[in-house]
C-alpha cells in the first residue's frame, strides 16, 4: 500500500492499516481539496479498497440527497397558486370604494367638529389660527415648551440610542447592545445642564411670601402651594391645592384638587381641578376642566372663559365669551360678549347682564329671572335623547367611519408591513395578548401620568400617552386582521394582509355595533377588543426587542478545529 | 437569454404580467426548497409568499442581471429561511461549541454503503424533518440548491473552513435519523 504524498490517513488500530478520514474523503467528494491533496487521495484510494468503497459511498450518499430533496412529493399548494394576482385583482374595486368613502369621512370630520370647533375657539378668544399652533406654538395649554427644550433634547437622543440598538442588535449581542444604550443614556446624562430660567420647587408645601419674588417660571410639585408674591414668569403647578393671592405676571397651569385664585394673573389660567374658584383677575383667558368652577362677585376675567364642569356659577365679570359644556350653569354676573352652553339646566339671575347673544342647548329651557339683563333673548334648543340606533345616518356614518379606518390600517400595513405582519402574529396567540393588553391598557397611561407629575418626565409621559392612544385607535384594525387571517386564512403578502384587515375589521364592525347597544356586555366586548389588539401591539414590540442570536456570533464562538491539513478553502478545485 | 431571464427583464420594467410568469416557473420550486429547510409545511407557505413578496415590493431590484436568476432567487429564500429560523431561536449554535467531536475517522464503509442502499428517497425525507435546523439547511443548500461552500458560509454565517465540517456533522445527523442509532456516526472503524 503507498503513502500519500501528505498525511492526509489516519493510523489504523494496531498500526497495521492506514486510512483516509471521512473528512477528507467527504471533501474530496465535494471536489474541495486542492489538486495537490486530491492527487493524493485519489493515488491512495486506488490501493486501498475501504476508502475506495467509502468515497463511492459517500457519492452516493450525496446523490441519494440530491434525488430525496428534489423528487416533487407533494402539489404546490392552492394557496400559493397565483397569490399576487389574485389579491391584487380582488381589492382593486374595494380600495376605490374604501378611499371614497375615507375621503367623505375625512370631509365630514372636518366639516362637522374641526371647523365648528376651531371658530367656537375663536370666538373664545383663542385667535384665528390653526389646532395645530394653538396647541404647539402658541403654547395655549403648555407654554413650558421652550423650557422643555433640554429634556426634550435627551429625549430625543435616548430615542436615538435606542433606535441605534434595534438597528445594530442583529450584529450585536444583547449585552452590546444594552452596552450601547447605556452609553447613550451615560452621554445624555454627562452632558452640561443647561441654563434654565425656570425654578422647581419640590416638597411638601411651598409658599411664596409677599415680598418675594420669582423672576422666572416656577414649577411645583407637592402637596400645598401659596404664592403671595410675585412671579414673573408662568406658574406650573401639579399637587392637591393652590392658593394664589399674589401677582403671576405669565400664565398658570395647574394640575390640582383645589385652585383658588386671589391674587392677580396677567395670562391665562389652564386648569384640571376639581375646584377652581377665581375671586381675583385674569387678564387673559381661562380654560378649566373641573367638577366646580365659581367666578366670585369680585373675580374679573378680562377675556373668555371656556369650561368643562359639572356645575359653574358665574357671579362676577367676564369681558368676552363663555363656552360652557356645563351640567348645571348658573349666571348672577356680567359678561360681556356671547354665551354658548351645553349642558343639563342654565339659570340667569335677576343680577345677571349679558351683552351678547345667549345660546343654549339643554333638556328644559334656560330659567331667566325678571331682572336679568340680556341683549337678546336665550336661544334655546332642545337636546336630544333618543336613540341614535334608530336613525339612518347613524350607519351611514358607521359605514364612513370604518372605510376611514381602514384607510388607517392601509397606511400603516403598507408603511409598517413587517411589523403589522408580526403584530397580526402575535394577536393569533390570544392569550398572551389579551394579558398584557390588560396591563399596557391600563398600566400605561398610568405610568404616563405619573411621569407628568414628576414634572422632569411630561414630554415622555405626553409621548407615551399619544402611542397609547394610537394603539387604541389601531387596536380594532389587529383584531379585524386575525379575524380576516381565521377566515381566509394566514397570508404573507402585505396586500393580502391588507385584504384580510379590511374583511375581518367589518366583520367585527358588524358584529360589534348591536352589542354596543347592550351597555355592560357592549362595554365588556369593546374592552375586550382593545386589550387584545393592544396587547398584540405590545408583544411584537417585545418580540422585536428580544435580540436573536446573530450570524456572525457562530463563527465568532466556534473553536479552532482540526481540519484535514492543507484543505482548500479558498474555491473549489477539480480533483 | 432565457424565459426567466427574459421575464425578470420585464418585470424590473414594470410588467405585472411577468411576475406571474415568474411565479409560476419558480414558485413550485421555491416552496419546495422552504418545504425542505423549514419544519412544517404552513411554515414553507408562508415563506415562500414572503419571499415573492419580497420581490414585488422591491427585493428584486437588488438582482445582477448578470448571474443566474436562479441562483441568486435560492439565495434569497435561504437567507429568509434562515432568518426564520433565528427568530424562532431554533438554530442550534450549540452545534459549534462540540466541533472538535467532528469525527476524523474511518467509518465502516460497508455499514454505510448498506444503509444507502436500503433507504428510499422518502425516508430520507422523512429523516430530514428530524434534523436540527443548520443540518437541515445546510444539506438543502448543498444539495438542493447546489450552492457552493462560500454560498452556504455566507449564508449560514459560518467561516467557509467550516462548511465541510457543519455538512459532515449534518450527514452523520441524517444517518443517525435512519439508523435510530449513533453507529455510523462516531461508532466506525479507524
Amino acid at each position: 500500500m503507498s503513502e500519500p504524498a501528505n498525511p492526509v490517513s489516519q493510523q489504523g488500530p494496531g498500526g497495521t492499516m492506514e486510512h483516509l478520514d471521512e473528512m477528507t474523503c467527504l471533501l474530496y467528494a465535494e471536489r474541495q481539496l486542492d489538486r495537490a491533496r486530491a492527487q493524493a487521495v485519489s493515488a491512495h484510494a486506488q490501493d486501498c479498497a475501504s476508502c475506495r468503497t467509502l468515497l463511492r459511498a459517500l457519492e452516493r450518499e450525496s446523490r441519494l440527497l440530491t434525488r430525496a430533496m428534489l423528487e416533487v412529493d407533494e402539489p404546490m399548494p392552492s394557496r400559493l397558486a397565483q397569490f399576487q394576482e389574485r389579491a391584487r385583482q380582488s381589492f382593486g374595486w374595494i380600495w376605490g370604494l374604501v378611499l371614497g368613502l375615507a375621503a367623505t369621512g375625512v370631509y365630514a370630520l372636518y366639516t362637522f367638529i374641526i371647523e365648528p370647533w376651531q371658530v367656537r375657539l375663536e370666538q373664545a378668544g383663542f385667535g384665528g389660527t390653526s389646532l395645530l399652533s394653538l396647541f404647539i406654538f402658541q403654547g395655549a395649554f403648555w407654554k413650558g415648551w421652550q423650557s422643555m427644550v433640554p429634556f426634550l433634547e435627551i429625549l430625543a437622543m435616548l430615542t436615538l440610542a435606542g433606535f441605534a440598538a434595534v438597528i445594530f442588535r442583529r450584529r450585536l449581542r444583547r449585552g452590546s447592545a444594552m452596552a450601547l444604550v447605556l452609553a447613550g443614556l451615560c452621554a445624555a446624562l454627562a452632558l452640561p445642564a443647561p441654563a434654565t430660567a425656570t425654578e422647581f420647587h419640590k416638597g411638601e408645601t411651598y409658599e411664596l411670601a409677599k415680598d418675594q419674588t420669582v423672576k422666572s417660571d416656577l414649577f411645583i410639585t407637592g402637596a400645598r402651594a401659596r404664592i403671595d408674591g410675585t412671579v414673573e414668569g408662568d406658574v406650573f403647578f401639579f399637587g392637591q391645592s393652590i392658593d394664589i393671592s399674589g401677582h403671576v405676571k405669565g400664565d398658570a397651569i395647574m394640575f390640582a384638587q383645589s385652585v383658588r385664585v386671589n391674587g392677580q394673573i396677567d395670562g391665562n389660567i389652564r386648569s384640571f381641578a376639581n375646584n377652581l374658584t377665581i375671586t381675583g383677575t385674569v387678564t387673559r383667558n381661562v380654560l378649566t376642566f373641573n367638577e366646580v368652577l365659581n367666578l366670585d362677585s369680585a373675580g374679573k376675567i378680562d377675556g373668555s372663559l371656556t369650561s368643562f364642569a359639572q356645575s359653574v356659577g358665574i357671579d362676577g365679570r367676564v369681558a368676552r365669551d363663555l363656552m360652557l359644556m356645563v351640567g348645571e350653569t348658573t349666571i348672577s354676573g356680567d359678561v360681556q360678549g356671547e354665551v354658548r352652553a351645553k349642558g343639563r339646566s342654565m339659570s340667569i339671575a335677576s343680577s345677571a347682564q349679558i351683552s351678547g347673544p345667549v345660546h343654549f342647548e339643554g333638556d328644559n329651557p334656560a330659567s331667566v329671572s325678571s331682572g336679568a339683563k340680556l341683549g337678546s333673548p336665550v336661544q334655546f334648543t332642545k337636546m336630544k335623547h333618543e336613540s341614535q340606533y334608530m336613525e339612518g345616518h347613524y350607519y351611514v356614518w358607521r359605514v364612513i367611519w370604518t372605510a376611514a379606518f381602514i384607510l388607517l390600517g392601509l397606511v400603516l400595513f403598507l408603511l409598517l408591513p413587517k411589523f403589522a405582519a408580526e403584530t397580526v402574529s402575535a394577536g393569533e396567540r390570544f392569550g398572551a395578548p389579551v394579558g398584557l393588553g390588560v396591563l399596557v391598557f391600563f398600566g400605561v397611561p398610568i405610568a404616563a401620568i405619573i411621569a407628568c407629575i414628576t414634572v422632569v418626565g411630561i414630554p415622555l409621559g405626553v409621548l407615551t400617552l399619544g402611542l397609547w392612544m394610537l394603539c387604541l385607535f389601531t387596536a380594532e384594525l389587529i383584531v379585524g386582521t386575525v379575524v380576516g387571517n381565521w377566515i381566509l386564512g394566514k397570508s404573507a403578502d402585505t396586500w393580502g394582509l391588507i385584504g384580510r384587515m379590511a374583511m375581518g375589521f367589518v366583520i367585527v364592525r358588524i358584529v360589534y355595533t348591536p352589542l354596543a347597544r347592550l351597555h355592560v356586555i357592549g362595554l365588556l366586548v369593546g374592552l375586550g377588543i382593545w386589550m387584545w389588539g393592544m396587547g398584540s401591539i405590545a408583544l411584537a414590540i417585545y418580540n422585536r426587542l428580544q435580540p436573536g442570536a446573530a450570524p456572525s456570533t457562530m463563527s465568532g464562538s466556534m473553536p479552532p478545529v482540526s481540519l484535514p491539513p492543507q484543505t482548500t478553502v479558498g474555491g473549489i478545485q477539480p480533483a | 437569454m432565457t424565459e426567466t431571464s427574459e421575464a425578470v427583464a420585464r418585470a424590473r420594467a414594470g410588467d405585472a404580467e411577468a411576475w406571474g410568469e415568474i411565479y409560476r416557473e419558480m414558485g413550485p420550486a421555491i416552496f419546495r426548497f422552504c418545504r425542505r429547510a423549514l419544519p412544517t409545511r404552513e411554515d414553507a407557505e408562508d415563506a415562500t409568499m414572503e419571499i415573492f413578496s419580497k420581490l414585488w415590493e422591491g427585493k428584486l431590484s437588488q438582482y445582477d442581471a448578470t448571474r443566474s436568476f436562479s441562483a441568486w432567487l435560492y439565495r434569497v429564500a435561504a437567507n429568509h429561511c434562515w432568518d426564520i429560523l433565528r427568530r424562532r431561536k431554533i438554530r442550534q449554535d450549540k452545534e459549534t461549541e462540540d466541533v472538535d467531536d467532528v469525527p476524523l475517522e474511518h467509518p465502516d464503509p460497508n455499514q454505510l454503503d448498506r444503509l444507502i442502499e436500503q433507504k428510499s428517497s422518502e425516508e430520507v425525507r422523512r429523516a430530514l424533518d428530524k434534523l436540527g435546523a443548520r443540518a437541515r439547511m445546510a444539506l438543502v443548500l448543498r444539495y438542493y440548491s447546489d450552492m457552493s461552500y462560500d454560498e452556504i458560509a455566507d449564508a449560514l454565517g459560518v467561516r467557509r473552513a467550516f462548511v465541510g465540517v457543519v455538512l459532515l456533522r449534518a450527514r452523520h445527523e441524517l444517518r443517525h435519523a435512519l439508523e435510530g442509532k449513533s453507529a455510523l456516526a462516531v461508532g466506525g472503524t479507524s
